[in-house]
């Protein structure tokens, strides 16, 4: 059954031609010289002001990454990227680290108000009262300013820039950096290990429900520069937050590389939630330009009856790899992925989860909707995995996918390993299959099946949606009418 | 992708290049035959053993999984059993050779190698893709089988029985069977050891089906617990025609079984129920792969998957809907019982959809036996493994009652019985 014209013109809203971002900021920029060597990783460090130990890492990952070889097995299709035709590091001139927003560059201040970023501490507290979110604003290679950071202190939690908790927490970000995701995990991982510039770190202590909604907002703005950010978040015993990142980037005839690596990390009881708003430059209709979204997610619920939860809508991107992961290694632990991914023009996304149970009790929850229209290509690839002691292991899986046109392709790649014979494991990809009762009871009110499952999809995409704040989720927002009549596993 | 080029040969590689250096003097064929086997161990001898980085094998490394290979002599004779359905009529490869009368009254059948020798077989010695291990052994070494032409129209009706009978030793079988349009026939393909020798067997099944024909084919694969069995069938559907394929792993040490369908005529119809009863050390890989290359047709595929001990399972499905394949409705489920803590089961169900008007789903689920329904059962005096049994066959006998052929149902339902006996 093919789509209905609503759904068809909803996609269409978001196509490549209608990105909004694509405008550029003028700013005078200070960039290390193009290529990549153990000079640029020094130069990066020193940049930074990082201690020995921290260059001897990058270095140390520098080094590996030299004798890995680009990995060919996703069903994504681009030329070979030059790594020494990049800029490694580039930065607001005379930017002296994140700071008072009074002293921020006005121009990127105008540039994260023409992009919907609320920096200004006084206006979110003087506006309608929202929630509040603090903000790291990433421009390029470095963070420009954090807001909120004094309240937060107060309540115990640390938010900043990694380059920052680099140089005053040392010792957190020893002990954790590199332990989710260590830096041999995958070719664009150890890269990142390398030259990583910027990013954020979250530190929750024990008992501390995050006071307000922590993000950052990523913007790759200058030419040729590939962007490696690094995120790290610590969920101590029994604490909480939500998390959620945003990207943009100018509208470019070049490809740009975004490569960054976030870890997550959830004590005993601790839940850490982490949403996503992927919106980089698609590239245009032709396909021409648009940025490469090569990135390594994943979480470790390490702890007993930790949870960990990801969402993401994914709208942007020439090319998306990747796949939010969640290692339930505690007891009793959760992961949960729900994921949006929109293609259109020539973009190709392959992206997809991992569930690894290695804990009793634990259990994880996917649900993936792809929509492809255009000329692109949508993969779902995910894993879950029970291993020997993984008793009890649960895990429940849906991805539905809707094509719009017959010159785009949808794809599903599910592996389910299970190596427990106490794991259930469900996976399943129709729309057919909504709970009977919930469309028992819209059927018996006069709803017809269709606009009732209609409605109930619809109601599970809002629910996804509404715990984005709205600033950072306008295309969000758009995909709520859409519905996945007509959609195939 | 095949990165092994250049690399150093396992202990099993070398043995098969041997064993082709040895072999091919005697194998038949003419020169076009020759020059086919010739390409085949070459491009197996670039590639190698497949490893779980070859994602078509992915849960099957044979690089690990096949250390070394039997002899290619059997050990002691081998000799055709009795048929699975009553009054079929057996074709049997005893120990990789034709042998007695093979005649079949309204069926063109003849030897293979026969037409290895006119080299009318020369253009099915083909690998599939660069990956294709079965196409390229098989193709390499064959040397017994049958070649079965039904003519258009034919409707028979007692099945033909393709057996092969192995004791030890090495056998490449092929099966190029030809179903004209219109006709009907049930064919088994049944694959058997005796003795208690370590054999290694791969057979190849091509099966043409004619616009309209309809047939039902059972692959039953009882080998011993040493034994190594690669089988591939590869299927053309034409237009309107119905293929029931049922495929029964029951036996074996290491065991793949690739089922690869072009669904190439409008209204085709292909119908897949796998059952595979798994237990002691068995590694068993079930891969499928279906091309909806056409509109407007469809195709269904169940696999029950059944695991004890610490044995290995795998399911690998494909479908891939053409562009141009509008209205396909297929869908693929694959339920496994895992039974045993120390057994396993791996499952990769794949679409692959390039037209936006089709139905296409899978399901997937791994669970142990359901409690409640044990509870029912031990409830009203049965005793728990009696009812264990009863649930687990109950779970694999649903799909073979689907045949709607009294005595083929009964033949497979005493197979399974019968394994699970010995195994629950």
């Amino acid at each position: 059954m093919p789509a209905v014209q609503e759904t068809i013109d909803q996609v269409r809203q978001i196509d490549v031609d209608q990105y909004k971002y694509g405008f550029e900021t003028n700013i005078e920029m200070e960039k290390a010289p193009k290529g990549l060597s153990e000079d640029i990783i020094r130069f990066i460090s020193d940049k930074k002001n990082e201690p020995e130990w921290m260059l001897e890492w990058r270095l140390d990952a520098y080094r590996r990454w030299l004798t890995m070889e680009e990995p060919g097995w996703a069903r994504v299709d681009y030329p070979k990227i030059d790594f020494n035709d990049l800029y490694y590091y580039a930065a607001p001139k005379n930017h002296v680290g994140p700071q008072s927003i009074d002293d921020v560059d006005p121009e990127l201040l105008r540039t994260y108000e023409k992009l919907g970023i609320p920096l200004r501490e006084q206006e979110i507290l003087a506006g309608v009262q929202t929630s509040k979110i603090a903000v790291d604003a990433v421009f390029d290679s470095v963070s420009v300013v954090t807001t909120f950071k004094e309240e937060l202190k107060k309540a115990g939690v640390i938010f900043m820039s990694i380059s920052e908790a680099i140089r005053e927490y040392p010792d957190l970000v020893k002990k954790y950096l590199g332990t989710v995701v260590p830096t041999t995990d995958n070719y664009y991982a150890t890269l990142n290990s390398a030259v990583f510039t910027d990013g954020s770190f979250v530190y929750v202590p024990k008992g501390v429900r995050c006071p307000m909604e922590l993000s950052t907002y990523f913007r790759i703005n200058e030419k040729g520069t590939g962007q490696f950010e690094r995120t790290l978040i610590i969920a101590e015993d029994s604490a909480y937050v939500s998390y959620l990142e945003g990207c943009t980037a100018p509208q470019r005839d070049e490809n740009q590389l975004h490569a960054a690596v976030v870890e997550l990390i959830a004590l005993d009881d601790a839940e850490i939630k982490y949403s996503t708003v992927q919106n980089w430059y698609p590239g245009d209709k032709e396909g021409k330009g648009g940025v490469y979204n090569f990135v390594t997610k994943r979480g470790d619920c390490r702890g007993r009856n930790s949870k960990i939860s990801w969402t993401q809508v994914e709208t942007g991107s020439a090319i998306t790899w990747k796949y939010p992961s969640c290692i339930l290694r505690g007891d009793g632990s959760q992961g949960e992925f729900y994921s949006i991914a929109v293609s259109n023009g020539h973009q190709q996304i392959d992206s997809g989860t991992k569930m690894i149970h290695l804990g009793k009790n634990t259990s994880s929850r996917i649900i993936s909707k792809g929509i492809s229209a255009g000329f692109s290509s949508n993969t779902y690839r995910g894993q879950v995995s029970a291993h020997r002691k993984a008793e009890n292991a649960r895990n429940f899986t849906q991805c539905d996918s809707l094509l719009i046109g017959d010159k785009c392709g949808a794809h599903t790649v599910p592996y389910i390993e299970a190596k427990n014979a106490t794991a259930h494991f469900e996976h399943e990809a129709t729309t057919s299959k909504i709970s009977e009762d919930q469309l028992f009871y819209c059927l018996q009110r006069g709803i017809p099946e269709e606009a009732a499952i209609a409605l109930i999809v619809n109601g599970f995409v809002k629910e996804v949606i509404q715990e984005l704040p709205m600033e950072f989720a306008v295309e969000a927002q758009k995909l709520i009418g859409i519905s996945l009549e007509g959609s195939v596993g | 992708m095949n990165m092994q080029t250049g690399m150093k040969l396992s202990v099993a590689e070398m043995a098969l290049c041997e064993a082709y250096d040895h072999a091919v003097g005697e194998l038949p064929g003419d020169a076009a035959v020759l020059t086919a086997r010739d390409g085949l161990i070459s491009e197996f001898k670039a590639g190698g053993l497949p490893t779980r980085r070859i994602e078509d094998w992915h849960y099957t490394d044979l690089k690990a999984l096949l250390r070394t290979l039997p002899d290619r002599a059997p050990v002691a004779s081998a000799a055709r059993v009795e048929p699975l359905v009553e009054g079929s009529t057996v074709l049997s490869v005893e120990n990789g050779l034709v042998a007695g009368d093979f005649s079949l009254p309204g069926v063109e059948v003849r030897a293979l190698a026969e037409t290895l020798a006119d080299g009318s077989a020369a253009a099915g010695l083909s690998a599939r893709n660069r990956d294709d291990l079965i196409g390229k052994i098989n193709g390499a070494f064959v040397r017994g089988g049958f070649a079965l032409d039904v003519p258009a129209g034919a409707a028979l009706e007692k099945p033909i029985e393709l057996q092969t009978v192995q004791n030890g030793g090495q056998t490449h079988a092929r099966f190029p069977v030809a179903f004209g349009a219109g006709s009907t026939a049930t064919v088994i393909e049944r694959h058997l050891a005796l003795g208690e020798g370590a054999a290694f067997v791969t057979t190849l099944s091509d099966v043409t089906l004619d616009d309209n024909a309809d047939v039902t084919w059972i692959i039953l694969q009882a080998q011993g617990v040493t034994d190594t069995h690669f089988g591939q069938v590869r299927i053309r559907l034409g237009a309107g025609s119905k293929l029931r394929l049922y495929v029964v792993n029951a036996g074996g040490k290491l065991v793949r079984q690739e089922v690869h369908v072009e669904v190439a005529g409008e209204e085709a119809d292909f119908i897949l129920r796998g059952i595979n009863l798994l237990g002691g050390d068995t590694h068993n890989d079930l891969t499928f792969t279906a091309a909806h290359n056409v509109p407007h047709t469809t195709s269904s595929e169940i696999i029950r998957n059944v695991v004890f001990d610490r044995a290995h399972g795998v399911f690998q499905g494909q479908i891939c809907v053409a562009q141009d394949a509008q209205k396909t409705d297929a869908k693929m489920s694959c339920n496994t019982l895992l039974l045993s803590d120390d057994a396993d089961f791996s499952a990769k169900p794949e679409l692959e959809i390039f037209a936006d008007d089709v139905q296409c789903g899978h399901g997937a689920t791994v669970i142990d036996i359901d409690h409640t329904q044990l509870f029912y059962l031990m409830a009203r005096g049965i005793p728990e493994n009696r009812a264990r049994a009863m649930l687990v066959n109950a779970f694999v006998a649903e799909i073979v009652e689907e045949l709607e052929d009294e005595p083929l149902v009964e033949a497979l339902e005493a197979v399974i019985d019968r394994w699970l006996e010995k195994h629950a």
